[in-house]
């Protein structure tokens, strides 16, 4: 199980990637909706396929301010953490 | 930088509102000319059957019904003009609350101004900082915001997966004890059912609390009417029943029912309770009237069942992908997002009203149009909803056959 922060960001672009056009260049800074163009439904979807690699709960709280990969990594360290 | 104006967000909003538009008709600015009757209305001049209005037990223009809110409208007036909390309840206030308590048996009932008021109240009552809640993907938006409001932890688990709801609970370890699962009895879009005999046994399990939003299942399901969690048998294990007055009992406003004495403080803790004015004399009549048709006409449920397998069994004899569930929510399933829209626009020209459901308004991302039965309609009625249905799919078919 990845465990610092730029193995969980790997980890994250990983996920992410099957969910958009492959073709996208993922950063830490790509934004979810504005770069990825993703619906907040497939966000949320996203998200739960995160919880579910790591074996960790996001309170939806938490994800209020998260925009992007490098946020989420943040949030997912901190999850790993508990 | 550009300096971002309070109304620029509104830009994204009208692009949005465009862009259902730019399929035909848009689907949110539908007007109904005149209502006539639980199935039917004039829309755009035209006569039309109304199979998208959640009026399952079709009690909208019960004569009893009708009767005992004009009478209440007479005797108490038009409103109530306040609160509860500072205007005092008026007597049919207490009286339907112990008549839902009644109802579900479990001694404690709440009457909130709309089902949305009462997710909302049940929650940020129940729910405080430190508390957690574990919530069905699918849920309702009132469910959602009911989390926000509370200031508990919320997590999610996948709809109806019962690895899923576990997983989440055996993370929470100590604080199981201080978690709610929330779910619903039916689904609203997809009018699929919770399994709540498993979900029963993992809330045992992990000793957490279960409440269960019954708003499209109250008068439909179970021996008496009470909802999913009275025909799955666990209503015992159930601790909050929430639902609405305006479905099946076509009138507004909503309740909690509870086992738990703690209910009746919730009065206390419960700004959607407290903070707005309380149920119109006329409103809480009808509603009354329609708990005592629902109770007294269980042939009400049984016409509905067979209507809802009536519409079911010709859409799928159609063609159609339809969820699992024979329920009186209906959706039809489309792989594009406009061969919905298109359908939906044809069955609307051709007279029949159904919801359109796009992403990213639906749970799982498809399109859909969802149908939902009552009691109310005829046999006649199903056959012209399933012969315009027929219709208004021809030239998908004619496409998906010139593809093969």
């Amino acid at each position: 199980m990845e465990k610092n922060t730029k193995d969980i960001e790997q980890a994250l672009r990983k996920i992410l990637s099957g969910s958009v056009d492959s073709s996208v260049d993922l950063a830490s800074e790509t934004d979810f909706v504005s770069d990825l163009g993703l619906e907040s439904i497939q966000v949320l979807e996203f998200i739960m396929e995160v919880e579910e690699h790591f074996d960790i709960a996001i309170d939806l709280e938490s994800l209020s301010d998260v925009r992007t990969v490098g946020e989420l990594t943040k949030v997912v360290a901190a999850a790993i953490q508990d | 930088m550009d300096k971002v104006d309070l109304l620029d967000k509104f830009k994204k909003v009208a692009a949005n509102r465009d862009q259902l538009s730019a399929v035909g008709r848009d689907p949110t600015s539908i007007v109904i000319d005149r209502i006539i009757s639980p199935t039917e209305a004039i829309i755009d001049g035209k006569p039309t059957i109304l199979v998208g209005t959640n009026n399952y037990l079709g009690l909208t223009f019960d004569p009893e019904c009708v009767a005992a809110g004009q009478t209440a409208l007479e005797e108490s007036g038009t409103g109530t003009t306040g609160s509860r909390m500072a205007n005092g309840s008026y007597a049919p206030h207490l009286a339907l609350e112990r008549e839902l308590a009644d109802f579900y048996e479990v001694g404690h009932a709440m009457v909130f101004s709309t089902g949305y008021a009462a997710n909302l109240g049940t929650m940020a009552a129940l729910v405080n900082t430190g508390d957690v809640v574990v919530l069905d993907a699918d849920a309702h938006a009132s469910l959602y915001d009911g989390c926000r409001m509370s200031g508990g932890s919320v997590y999610r688990f996948r709809h109806n997966d019962m690895n899923s709801l576990a997983n989440r609970l055996r993370r929470l370890q100590d604080k199981a004890s201080r978690t709610l699962i929330v779910v619903e009895g039916l689904y609203s879009v997809l009018g699929d059912r919770a399994p709540l005999r498993e979900i029963v046994a993992l809330k045992r399990e992990y000793g957490a609390h279960l409440l269960v939003d019954e708003a499209h299942s109250l008068g439909i399901y179970g021996a008496h009417g009470r909802g999913v969690c009275e025909e799955l048998g666990v209503m015992d294990d159930v601790d909050f029943i929430v639902g609405t007055f305006s479905k099946s009992l076509g009138a507004t406003g909503g309740f909690c029912a509870s086992k738990h004495e703690v209910l009746a403080l919730f009065r206390y803790a419960s700004r959607p309770y407290i903070f707005t004015a309380s149920g119109n004399p006329s409103v809480i009549a009808t509603t009354r009237a329609a708990l005592r048709q629902l109770q007294a006409r269980p042939e009400l449920r049984q016409k509905l069942r067979d209507n809802a397998k009536h519409l079911y069994d010709g859409l799928q004899a159609l063609g159609l992908q339809l969820g699992a569930d024979v329920s009186p929510v209906i959706a039809v399933r489309f792989e594009r997002s406009e061969d919905a829209a298109r359908t939906w626009e044809k069955l609307l020209e051709a007279g029949i009203y159904t919801n359109l459901f796009v992403p990213p308004a639906t749970p799982d991302g498809t399109s859909l149009l969802r149908c939902s039965v009552s009691a109310a309609h005829t046999s006649e009625q199903i056959d012209t909803i399933l012969n315009r249905f027929r219709d208004a799919i021809q030239p998908l078919k004619a496409r998906a056959a010139n593809a093969d």
